[in-house]
């Protein structure tokens, strides 16, 4: 098994009468991409905090290599963090900025001319180097901050949400160049997010966070194809999510009863026959198909309803289908494969192994 | 037509601006430039039996630099002005920077007690440290009760009135350098200790060049009117701190000799020009926390 570069144990954190973070365990490994994924308070940038030594863990240790660092501060870790904000030094040029950390480690003049000349170079930052931060643009800061995370070759890189404030364009090109540097360097990074997209391009794996606990560490395909609970489904991918009771199961299948419709859906993993549940199914999930079918279609699900709307996305769109009660179901499909006209009656199905259900 | 002409171009920006700047500009001009300017004529006249005689001479600028007395008041008042400065300085950053780290919502509160003093008169504050530092003083008398011997250094020296001096102007400073502070993103120093910086290194990296404006505004607000002190010194320093200022206002008092006077006010006033351009000079706007748009 190879070294952990990175290992939490039961770190918890609490601030007054929250617990920010609660028990995490975790062992980040040479080389990986790790995200932290979850909604604002779910006591992501907590965690980061922790392992930057921003911030004191309440129980737990927090080990670098094979050091225990929790009691050391900040400026004894040898860590690299870029920020939201980017928080660029407005007083220093891009070089002064880039080359701070290598500065404060006393590393002498010519290898800092080397390193800075390297990371100028890998962040495509020639020619700025003598910018001041409010001469540059939003991506050329980011970059910046980048490099002076990386310019020390530190044993681990914290990113706390470093493309929020980028626009989309500038962040889908950042993702790719994020995760290009990481591969290069082999550096492991640790990725703060909200944004399920970011989380799912750029990581080997990703945790789900809610109220300071993992819902699911897993790798990013598994997150996304098996999600564990009805939090992590319903927070990766897009989702319909359907609220009713559970029937009887029968092998890997459940009835599942939905506002009087009866459906067969995967088994959850607890749960009895009668117990309130959760069914979720991704948008590309379900199929889409003119007219009124019935029930009629083997070894599928189907529900009738009436088509309101289509939302052209570029390569797919959403079709969104009002049932006879109003409730909406959204299906995503390639747009060029139906001739639909929003007011059509249709059917949605899917085959009954697509989806997950989970006791609520 | 010309009374629409008028209107029209009154209703202009340029226009729009001149009559709300004009009156405080007017005001400047009378209040502040006349005097000043009317101080640089009276240098170079003459004075005798208190009476102004305007014959043009430059014995009042050749006695200012011919007599020691002279010389040694003004090099006496250059050092305490920056002694006092300084010492503001070193008391003033740790009051500010907790105020605007840890003042948390009382921080307008804490910034408005520093005016304090100023609810009383400069005189009264002054007497209030004579009855603190003097012979008789609570200082000494407290120490008497215990059979300890008065601190000398308290009584009528000039020590004595660099103390009287700095708690007078440690509000200034403190005020400046808050101004400053409570601007300053903090996040940075964070962002320093990650990057490898001790506290200590990261605040002569960070903190002081990005607070260095607010700073030198605060020295500035301090060195001058020590520079021109003149009651404080009278009142708390005794024999051996004759400033320039107290001989400068004696000779609009006592001595009647206004045209000397003029010629030692002007001095003042180059002097205090002099250091206000030597600051300016060590502040560069892209370095020292100036972070809005630079010319444009």
């Amino acid at each position: 098994m190879p070294a952990a570069v990175l290992r939490l144990q039961s770190v918890t954190k609490r601030f007054g009468s929250v617990t920010a973070v609660d028990r995490i365990d975790l062992a980040i490994e040479r080389g990986e991409f790790f995200t932290l994924l979850g909604p604002s308070g779910s006591g992501k940038t907590t965690m980061l905090r922790i392992i930057a030594g921003l911030e004191q863990p309440d129980e737990g240790q927090v080990l670098i290599g094979d050091r225990d660092v929790t009691a050391l501060p900040p400026y004894a870790r040898h860590i690299g963090m870029v920020f939201q904000n980017f928080l660029l030094f407005p007083h220093k040029t891009a070089a002064e900025n880039i080359a701070f950390p290598l500065r404060m480690q006393r590393v002498g003049r010519a290898e800092r001319d080397e390193r800075l000349a390297w990371a100028l170079k890998l962040m495509r930052l020639d020619g700025l180097a003598d910018r001041y931060p409010n001469e540059m643009s939003g991506g050329q800061q980011q970059r910046v901050a980048l490099a002076r995370g990386l310019i020390s070759r530190p044993a681990l890189l914290l990113l706390d949400e470093p493309l929020a404030n980028l626009d989309r364009e500038l962040r889908s090109e950042m993702e790719v160049e994020i995760r290009r540097y990481q591969k290069d360097l082999q550096i492991p990074f640790i990725y703060v997010t909200h944004n399920q997209e970011e989380a799912l391009t750029m990581s080997d794996r990703i945790a789900v966070m809610r109220d300071g606990a993992f819902e699911q560490v897993a790798a990013k395909t598994e997150i996304y194809t098996n999600p564990s609970t009805a939090f992590v489904a319903g927070f990766v991918g897009h989702a319909n999510r359907f609220d009713g009771s559970l029937g009887e199961m029968a092998g890997a299948t459940a009835r599942f009863d939905w506002k009087g419709i009866a459906l067969t859906v995967p088994k959850p993993r607890h749960g009895q026959p009668g117990a309130a549940a959760q069914f979720s199914i991704k948008y590309e999930d379900l199929e889409i198909a003119r007219g009124d079918s019935g029930t009629g279609l083997a070894g599928r699900n189907s529900i009738p309803g009436t088509l309101r709307d289509i939302i052209f996305k570029g390569q797919t769109a959403n079709y969104i289908v009002v049932l006879k009660d109003g409730s909406e179901i959204v299906v995503s499909s390639a747009p060029r494969e139906l001739d639909l006209q929003p007011g059509e009656t249709v059917t949605v199905h899917w085959p009954v192994d697509r989806g997950a259900s989970y006791q609520a | 037509m010309a009374g629409n002409n008028w209107i029209r171009r009154a209703h202009r920006p340029q226009w729009r601006f001149a009559f709300l700047a004009g009156p405080g500009a007017l005001f400047v001009v009378v209040a502040l430039l006349l005097p000043l300017l009317s101080i640089v004529v009276f240098s170079f006249w003459r004075t005798e039996s208190y009476e102004l005689y305007a014959d043009w001479n430059l014995d009042n600028y050749r006695a200012l630099l011919s007599e020691p007395a002279y010389r040694i008041f003004f090099l006496r008042s250059l050092v305490m002005a920056a002694a006092v400065a300084l010492t503001c300085l070193v008391i003033a950053w740790p009051i500010a920077y907790f105020i605007a780290r840890h003042g948390g919502r009382y921080r307008l509160l804490l910034v408005l007690l520093l005016a304090a003093p100023f609810f009383t008169g400069i005189i009264l504050r002054v007497t209030g440290l004579q009855s603190l530092f003097g012979p008789i003083g609570l200082v000494n008398m407290a120490l008497g009760v215990f059979g300890v011997a008065p601190i000398g250094v308290l009584m009528y020296t000039p020590v004595a009135a660099g103390i009287g001096l700095v708690y007078l102007y440690v509000p200034f400073m403190v005020t400046a350098i808050y101004l400053s502070l409570v601007n300053f993103n903090f996040e940075l120093l964070e962002v320093a200790k990650i990057n490898g910086a001790r506290p200590w290194r990261a605040f002569i990296e960070i903190t002081w060049p990005l607070n260095w404006i607010g700073t030198a505004i605060g020295l500035v607000l301090v060195f001058i009117p020590c520079l021109a002190s003149a009651v404080t010194q009278r009142f708390l320093g005794g024999p051996n701190a004759t400033s320039f200022g107290m001989s400068l206002a004696q000779q609009f008092g006592e001595t009647g000799t206004w045209a000397l006077g003029s010629a030692m006010g002007v001095l003042l006033f180059v002097a205090s020009l002099l250091v206000i351009l030597a600051m300016r000079r060590t502040i560069d706007l892209k370095r020292s926390g100036f972070t809005g748009v630079i010319g444009g």
